[in-house]
């Protein structure tokens, strides 16, 4: 069984600032659950000048208690590929878990955009697919369960980049003001 | 900064990523991609994979990555090059 989402949403900020709270967002406040995240691999395309990442991110899972008896260790191994393009301004991210496969798979691909309508702001679109292999009537329940838990996750991540560009923004305000006093201290 | 899944890659992790998001804002995104912090990465992931594979984690992300994540950036870049994964379709 499949399930697909898809979603379409904003920052209002800078695209640039929006790319770098992505590298930044671990960890956050809304985030407790990210034990750990490493990058496996790292270059930039010397020919398109594209920078390409892979991560992997270790998450504490939180199972109801039908989905303990399904899977051993609670934790989730994500992987994450991403691809910024610094002329298009165009950042693409594709996050996959590792284990628990077999249960439920989840690919999400997010595609960060300079909004069409403010060049100022920065759109998000979001297609995820959520897969299960589960017999004995099982799919209908795990892939309702992992819908809404994708749901909630996908409000938690948003509230994760949003609290870390705000503060990027109160950084770069009191970076402006200490340069713009700094003569007088000089 | 977060943690590295390896307790003992933290350190270097850290330092790394310090590098990497002062390059990243200052340089990449201003149009210079010159490597900034590579010394600090094979450090970083010298240590990373003693983990991966203490973990046994190797072989299940490499199953994974088999997949290629971009299909299409790969096959208009990858012309050029000559990687054997590319000849399996």
């Amino acid at each position: 069984m499949v399930k697909f989402y898809q979603h379409t949403s904003s920052f209002e900020h800078a695209w640039d600032n929006v790319t770098y709270a992505f590298w930044l967002r671990y960890p956050n406040p809304f985030a407790s659950h990210v034990i750990g995240c490493d990058v496996l691999d790292r270059s930039v395309d010397p020919v398109t000048g594209v920078l390409r990442t892979t991560r992997l991110i270790l998450k504490q899972g939180v199972l109801p208690r039908w989905g303990r008896s399904l899977i051993k260790s609670p934790d989730a191994y994500i992987i994450e590929e991403s691809e910024v393009n610094p002329k298009t301004h165009t950042m693409v991210t594709r996050t996959k878990n590792l284990n628990h496969v077999r249960v439920m798979q989840v690919e999400e691909t997010q595609t960060f955009t300079i909004h069409p309508e403010n060049p100022k702001w920065t759109q998000v679109k979001t297609e995820a697919r959520i897969i299960s292999e589960l017999r004995w009537g099982m799919t209908g329940r795990v892939e309702s369960f992992g819908i809404n838990k994708f749901m909630d996750n996908s409000v938690k991540a948003r509230k994760g980049m949003a609290h870390i560009l705000e503060r990027l923004r109160q950084n770069a305000a009191a970076a402006a003001a200490a340069s713009a006093v700094a003569p007088l201290e000089a | 900064m977060s943690s590295s899944i390896g307790e003992k890659c933290t350190k270097i992790k850290q330092e790394y990523d310090g590098c990497f998001n002062n390059w990243y804002s200052e340089k990449f995104l201003k149009g210079d991609a010159t490597p900034q912090c590579d010394d600090l990465f094979f450090k970083y992931k010298e240590c990373l994979m003693q983990t991966l594979e203490e973990k046994k984690l190797d072989t299940l992300i490499a199953d994974a990555r088999k997949d290629n994540p971009f299909p299409n950036a790969s096959s208009s870049s990858s012309s050029s090059k000559s990687e054997s994964s590319s000849k399996k379709e």
